[in-house]
């Protein structure tokens, strides 16, 4: 229904291999729950979520994506007009760190993005309450691929201990908004060229609650 | 119809693929008409003069099938009908629509490419249909043709041997055909290639032909010379021309074989009679019947007798008895002559007739009769003659012929009866050599006649000359053939000529028909037996040939019709003669038959499977080499596909419509099954690999959030991802199409087929379609919001055009997910989720779109102010986006979830379904949410924009006061029209909320006003006004009930009574709040005080009992406390006592039990909202400065009103307090009264009791 603030929408993706985690997270995050035995995802699973910064509360439009190769098709539709792109692993599951590269290329090829440090990407790193000798990587390892690709915002969660969950989406809007008033700075220097990200800033400013965003 | 005619029908039931090589027909045609001016009516002739010959011949008198012309005509006629009727439906059904789907443009251009193209093109296509495709085969057809052609020249140098020149003739005849002979010419080399010509026998057979040809012409000659039977019609010397002609022999040779003939001893010919019956015998016994039987012989030698069996006691004999009577005498004056006679039989006779009992056998039983017949006719004359009947030998036509005849007898008029014979000739002749010679005489007749004649390829059936006809008659009758072996003969004849010059294949039909049963059931030599098989073997390839052809075009539909029936009658007859260990369909003749079996192939419905599929191979390939053209762009492929995939599909359709039950009713075949069975492998290996790779990589569509990059800015449609997508689906939709057909044609295989699953090759598309669709309905809402004029679709209906648009355009969106019917669950689930988001998208965009177009509508500037007026547009953008909104969730329904949901449930798991069902509700709760915010945000902006003008007429009315003043009256006319304008064109619920709305920028404004004049320290009466005002304006709202639901107006009302109020009302006011609270407070640690009250008319009686567990408020932990009483509020009660207790000194617990009368005047005791107040008070040593303990309210309306004694009454107890909060309005409001000095004390002491 209405509501008297006018919050901000985003568009979240949640990207990574099967199985690392993406849909616990969610659910950890939208209705603090953990299901030990879930199942893949088919498709695409989606919930809103409303999270408080700074006294200001954003609507965040979550679309948890199914990580099978198989879903390939099924997904890549949904990139479309994301906000933010959280890219996760598991830390116990080396590959699914090393395909972060693959998702890193799929995203940025649906999502209709041009450059991609204007992606708002962040990289979770899931799983983190395993033991230690289940561990395949490190938190160094994760920030040196970060840093190598120029991806400033990562964390280590667990969907299990709920370690962490709130601040990696809490992280993921706050590197948002970094994003955002750059753009708005940088909006003042192009101006004759059409541009994706200066078209989302002035629609989501000139917007209330619910004017989306969902491009 | 005319050939030219028929030419053009064909363009217009072709679609585009085959203009290439219908054009080049035409070409060719053309080309044929400036070489030979009016050679195209050719055909046509010949088409008559067979129809003709086809009409005359049962009238030559070939006796018994007089009966049947009638008959005949009928059938034709019907036959005529059903074709013609045949042909409209074709027309109609296939025609109209390859018709429609063709687009005239491209042919044209195609024709004009290739007219501007190299001859060597229109060769290539000359060249033949299929023929070219595939090396292999076309290795295969030059071998054949090369072969073909060694033959020709052998025969030539041959014929050239014998006649030099007409050898030549013979090859300038070649190129002077009729025309449609030579558009046929690729048929007869097609059939040249796929029959490899003649084969080693046949050739042989040819030579010796050619060795044999001077003896076998004077065979021919020596048969003219010694006809038998009535020739009317023709001369003996025309028979000769026409035999010289026809073996194209010399007049020196002919004369001297001439000779050779006339000196050849005489034939032995036999003329055999078959005595049938006899009818209406006149009587000759007593007893009214006779004992007939015939005695025949001929009129040159009447003492050579020949007697039938006696046929006792009866006037309808039946003898059926054969007889063989010599023929000595060649004068045209011989007859034959038939007696029938009555037996009268003598002794001797009887004696002889007592032997028939005791003989054995057909011949016995014959020489008796005999016997019996020649006494009885050269003995006493007691037998009595009947009637006689003369047959003149020239009456009976070479081939025979079965009659009556009427009996006569001399001196007699009355009718003596009549009888029945058959009457043939027949020689003596060696059957073998006289076959032999009658199949290369026929050969040699056919092959002249065809040559005379002209007769186009396939048209032949059967029909000679007279010449030819009678010399063919002359030779079996002289050789004593039976129709058994004439028919053989032909047939193998046929079958030879066949393969250079293809005849009707109703003339083999025929043949066969008559052939099978004798074969079946007669004992023929092996010999016959082997060449009918051989025979059969060279007429098949053609016969496949025309099944592997039948979408050749160049022929009418009928044509092809015709011959399909007739070739399948022929594959019918030889599957019913069961060949078994023939090698029919020898490999190398047949290289694309699949035959995998042990021992020869005589499988007829397996080759004729591969024959159709062949055929639809050919076809086929022949599209796509056409089609195909170097570095094709991916649209131009996508493009070819679906022309290949329509062309198929009206293959097939041709196929069910008119062939599949041919095939099924004449062999059992099902032809459009076998068909579809190859085009569905075929299909998916051609779109397969070609789908999957354009699906990989496709072009984005760029358009971003709700603008979109306005029509497809790239100027060429090859490099256009949404025409691309476009293309795309159109195949996807064809392939569907074509696989639906299957359902229907193939259900029981349907499973087996690769194409079934053929959705998979498509997976990467379906998001680009759903893009495109966003796309496109992005750009129609665009044009819907633009085209609206913003009135009333209807009286009843509150909204405009462009809601109306936008919903048929999401539901066109509908329909192309129905056509779609996407197979895969998952698939399904998720592309709902995307389709609601996208239509989600597709809202929020016509709600932005709609916002501008009413952008500015309303807003004016008059003398006064600048103002704004709710406008019918503004309700109606508002109304749109509402009437859209309330269509999402019926939408999304119609997009068939709950099935996709139940599948899900059944093919997963019911968790997993619940899960994706949750999914799809967010999606449609969080896309109905944003289109409700969409609805809210522009509710705003129209009460925003009222919003200066309400401020200024509450300012208006604060300053003035609401009478008599011109601008209140204005302003209030402003905001009741405005309202009465929204409740109007609104639906309640969003008239509530744009009410509600207005409620909140109302306190927002009245806050904003109270705020400011406060801080301009204005006198209570301003807000009071302001009140005034405001209620006044809430009276124009329909239901201000409506606004108790809004907290921020009433909360603001409350503030703005309150500012209103005078300071000592105020006061009073506070006192009311504390009451309230104390009165809500529970324990306190003050202490508790007990009190009774009444009003004993108006004087108020108050008995302060006690108070108990009293604050310390001493160091010896004790106090010494006493109770004032006050009354409030205090302006009312100026001059009134404010009794007090005595003091009780060190007790937490004192008894005070001290009742007080205070007399009031009437108004006092009345007051409302009256107050007591108990104040507890520590005394202070020195009595100087007593201390709070705390306090306790009494309200008057709590007091009762009652005659009865106070200890009557029960006690009062109440909590001690303390004030705690100055946050409250009364408070603050105080506060703000900064220069009031009233205000200032109250507040002073108030803080002072909070503090203690
Ligand atoms: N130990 C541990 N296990 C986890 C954690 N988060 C998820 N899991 C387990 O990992 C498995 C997969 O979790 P999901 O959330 O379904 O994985 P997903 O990334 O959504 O997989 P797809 O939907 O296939 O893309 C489940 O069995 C979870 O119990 C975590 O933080 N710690
Ligand atoms: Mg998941």
């Amino acid at each position: 229904m209405r509501s008297t603030t006018k919050n901000t929408l985003l568009k979240v993706v949640i990207l990574g291999d099967g199985g690392v985690g993406k849909s616990c997270l969610m659910n950890r995050f939208v209705s603090n729950q953990f299901d030990e035995h879930s199942f893949h995802t088919i498709g695409v699973e989606f919930l809103n979520k409303d999270i408080e910064i700074d006294g200001e509360t954003y609507t965040l439009q979550i679309w948890d994506t199914a990580g099978q190769e198989r879903f390939k098709t099924l997904r890549t539709p949904f990139y479309r007009g994301s906000d933010i792109c959280i890219l996760t692993y598991a830390v116990d599951d080396k590959t699914s760190f090393k395909n972060l590269d693959m998702w890193r290329k799929e995203f940025a090829n649906y999502a209709d993005v041009k450059e991609n440090n204007q992606v708002p990407f962040i990289v979770v790193g899931n799983k983190s309450d395993v033991p230690t000798e289940e561990r395949e990587v490190s938190p160094l390892e994760m920030e040196t691929w970060c840093n190598d690709n120029g991806i400033t915002s990562c964390i280590e969660t667990s969907a299990k201990s709920a370690s962490n969950v709130q601040e990696a989406f809490k992280m993921a809007v706050q590197h948002w908004l970094k994003l955002e008033s750059r753009a708005d700075k940088s909006e003042t220097v192009i101006n004759d060229t059409v541009d994706l990200s200066k078209k989302q800033t002035e629609n989501r400013t000139s917007c209330c609650i619910g004017s989306s965003d969902d491009k | 119809m005319y050939p030219s005619m028929r030419s053009i029908e064909l363009f217009r039931s072709v679609s585009v693929d085959d203009f290439d090589s219908c054009a080049a027909c035409l070409l060719k045609r053309s080309n044929a008409m400036r070489r030979k001016g009016r050679r195209v009516v050719a055909g046509q002739r010949v088409l008559l003069r067979d129809e003709k010959d086809r009409l005359s011949a049962p009238l030559k008198g070939k006796n018994g099938n007089t009966s049947l012309i009638p008959y005949r005509r009928i059938l034709k006629n019907l036959r005529r009908l059903q074709m013609k009727e045949q042909q409209k439906k074709i027309k109609d059904s296939v025609g109209v629509k390859l018709l429609k789907k063709k687009k005239r443009t491209s042919w044209f251009l195609k024709v004009k490419d290739i007219y501007s193209r190299s001859d060597e093109r229109i060769q290539q296509v000359d060249g033949g249909f299929f023929e070219k495709f595939g090396s292999l085969f076309r290795e295969h057809a030059e071998m054949a043709k090369t072969k073909e052609q060694e033959e020709k020249r052998e025969v030539a140098e041959k014929a050239a041997e014998i006649t030099p020149k007409e050898g030549d003739e013979e090859d300038n005849d070649e190129t002077t055909l009729p025309v449609i002979a030579e558009s046929e010419a690729e048929d007869s080399a097609a059939s040249a290639s796929d029959s490899d010509s003649e084969t080693e026998k046949d050739k042989g057979d040819l030579i010796a032909a050619a060795f044999n040809i001077d003896e076998l012409y004077t065979e021919i000659l020596y048969i003219i010379i010694h006809n038998v039977g009535c020739n009317v019609e023709v001369s003996q010397n025309a028979l000769f021309s026409y035999a010289q002609d026809a073996f194209r022999i010399p007049n020196d040779k002919h004369r001297k074989l001439m000779e050779e003939a006339e000196s050849k001893a005489d034939p032995e010919l036999m003329i055999n009679v078959e005595v049938i019956e006899a009818k209406e015998l006149r009587s000759k016994d007593s007893n009214g019947l006779s004992d007939p039987f015939v005695t025949l012989y001929l009129a040159s030698n009447s003492s050579h007798r020949y007697n039938t069996s006696v046929k006792s006691m009866t006037l309808n004999p039946i003898w059926e008895e054969h007889f063989a009577l010599p023929i000595t005498d060649k004068s045209i004056d011989d007859s034959l002559c038939l007696e029938v006679w009555d037996f009268d039989p003598a002794e001797t006779v009887k004696e002889k007739l007592g032997k028939i009992f005791d003989v054995k056998g057909v011949k016995g039983m014959r020489k008796l009769v005999k016997e019996i017949a020649v006494t009885a006719t050269t003995g006493q004359h007691v037998n009595e003659l009947i009637g006689r009947a003369n047959i003149p030998l020239n009456t009976i036509p070479a081939s025979g012929m079965t009659m009556w005849y009427s009996l006569d007898k001399k001196n007699k008029v009355t009718r003596q009866g009549i009888v029945k014979v058959r009457v043939s000739f027949s020689s003596g002749k060696n059957n073998q050599v006289a076959q032999q010679e009658h199949r290369h005489m026929r050969r040699i007749i056919l092959l002249h006649e065809l040559e005379l004649s002209k007769v186009a390829p396939h048209w032949w059936c059967g029909n000679f000359t007279y010449q030819g006809q009678q010399l063919l008659d002359q030779h079996i009758a002289q050789s004593g053939l039976t129709q058994t072996e004439v028919e053989l003969c032909a047939y193998s004849v046929y079958a030879g000529v066949h393969q250079n010059h293809p005849l009707s294949f109703t003339l083999f039909s025929k043949s066969l028909e008559k052939l099978v049963k004798p074969l079946q059931t007669e004992t023929i030599c092996e010999e016959e037996v082997k060449l009918f098989w051989e025979a059969t073997k060279k007429l098949l390839p053609s016969c496949f040939s025309i099944i592997r052809k039948i979408r050749k075009k160049g022929t009418t539909e009928k044509a092809v019709m015709k011959q399909v029936i007739e070739v399948l009658k022929i594959l019918n007859y030889i599957g019913i003669l069961e060949p078994r260990n023939i090698e029919l369909f020898p490999s190398n003749l047949y290289p694309w038959v699949t035959f995998h079996g042990d021992g020869p192939n005589c499988d007829i419905l397996g080759t004729l499977s591969d024959a159709v599929s062949q055929g639809a191979n050919d076809w086929l390939n022949h599209l796509i080499e056409n089609n195909r053209k170097p570095d094709e762009s991916e649209l131009a492929r996508l493009q070819n596909l679906i022309q290949l995939i329509q062309l198929v599909r009206s293959d097939l359709q041709k196929a069910i419509e008119f062939y599949d039950k041919l095939f099924i009713d004449l062999v059992k075949f099902q032809y459009a099954k076998c068909l579809y069975i190859f085009y569905q492998a075929k299909i998916a290996t051609l779109c397969e690999p070609e789908v999957r790779e354009i699906c990989k990589s496709l072009k984005k569509l760029h358009y971003i959030g709700y603008s979109y990059t306005s029509a497809p800015t790239n100027s060429d449609p090859e490099e256009d991802p949404l025409s691309e997508g476009t293309s795309l689906f159109e195949v996807y939709l064809a392939v569907q199409r074509f696989v639906t057909l299957g359902q229907g044609l193939c259900p029981a295989d349907y499973d087996t087929f690769h194409i079934k699953n053929f959705h998979q090759w498509f997976h990467g598309g379906v998001a680009q379609w759903l893009d495109i669709a966003v796309y496109k309905a992005l750009i129609r809402i665009e044009k819907a919001v633009e085209l609206d004029q913003l009135v009333h679709v209807d009286t009843n209906l509150k909204y405009s055009s462009s809601a109306v648009d936008a919903l048929t355009i999401f539901y066109q969106v509908k329909t192309f997910w129905q056509q779609l019917n996407w197979p895969d669950v998952e698939g399904c689930y998720t592309f709902i989720a995307k389709i609601i988001d996208d239509i989600c998208r597709c809202c929020v965009f016509y709600a932005d779109k709609m916002a501008a177009r009413v952008d500015g509508m309303g807003d004016s500037q008059d003398v006064y102010e600048k103002k704004f007026e709710v406008t019918n547009e503004w309700c109606l953008a508002i109304n749109n986006i509402d009437y859209v909104r309330e269509t999402l969730e019926p939408f999304t329904r119609d997009l068939g979830m709950e099935d996709v949901l139940k599948k899900l449930a059944d093919i997963k798991s019911p968790v997993e379904a619940d899960r994706c069902r949750n999914t799809l509700n967010n999606v449609i709760s969080n896309a109905i949410d944003t289109v409700r915010n969409k609805i809210i945000e522009l509710l705003e902006i129209v009460a925003n924009k009222m919003g200066p003008s309400m401020k200024r007429l509450l300012i208006e009315g604060a300053e003035l006061g609401s009478q008599g003043c011109n601008t209140i009256d204005r302003l209030m006319m402003y905001v009741d029209t405005n309202l009465s304008t929204l409740h109007r064109e609104l639906n309640d619920e969003n008239f509530n909320r744009i009410l509600e709305i207005v409620w909140d920028l109302l306190s927002e404004i009245l806050n904003e006003i109270i705020q400011t004049n406060l801080e301009k320290r204005r006198p209570p009466p301003f807000f009071a006004k302001l009140r005034e005002t405001l209620n006044l304006m809430l009276g124009s709202f329909k239901n201000p009930d409506d606004c108790s639901n809004c907290d921020a107006l009433r909360r603001t009302e409350q503030i703005l009574k309150i500012n209103g109020l005078e300071t000592a009302d105020l006061i009073h006011q506070a006192y009311i709040e504390m009451a309230n609270i104390f009165d809500k407070s529970k324990e306190t640690p003050y202490g508790e005080i007990s009190f009774r009250c009444r009003f004993q008319g108006d004087s108020l009686q108050i008995e302060v009992i006690n108070a108990r567990n009293l604050f310390a408020m001493d160091s010896n932990g004790a106090s010494d406390s006493f109770v004032r009483i006050h009354l409030f509020p205090e302006h009312k009660f100026i001059g009134v006592d404010k009794p007090k207790t005595k003091t009780h000194n060190k007790t937490l617990f004192p008894l005070y039990d001290e009742t007080f009368t205070i007399d009031l005047n009437p108004e006092q005791a009345s007051i409302e909202d009256g107050l007591i107040l108990f104040s507890v008070k520590d005394k202070d040593m020195l009595g100087y400065n007593n201390q709070y303990i705390g306090e306790a309210f009494l309200k008057f309306k709590d007091i009762p009103r009652t005659e009865s004694s106070l200890s009557s009454l029960p006690q009062v107890k109440k909590w001690l307090c303390r004030p705690t909060t100055t946050e409250t309005n009364v408070l603050k409001a105080l506060e703000t009264r900064q220069g009031d000095k009233q205000a200032k004390d109250f507040l002073r002491k108030y803080k002072q009791r909070m503090g203690s």
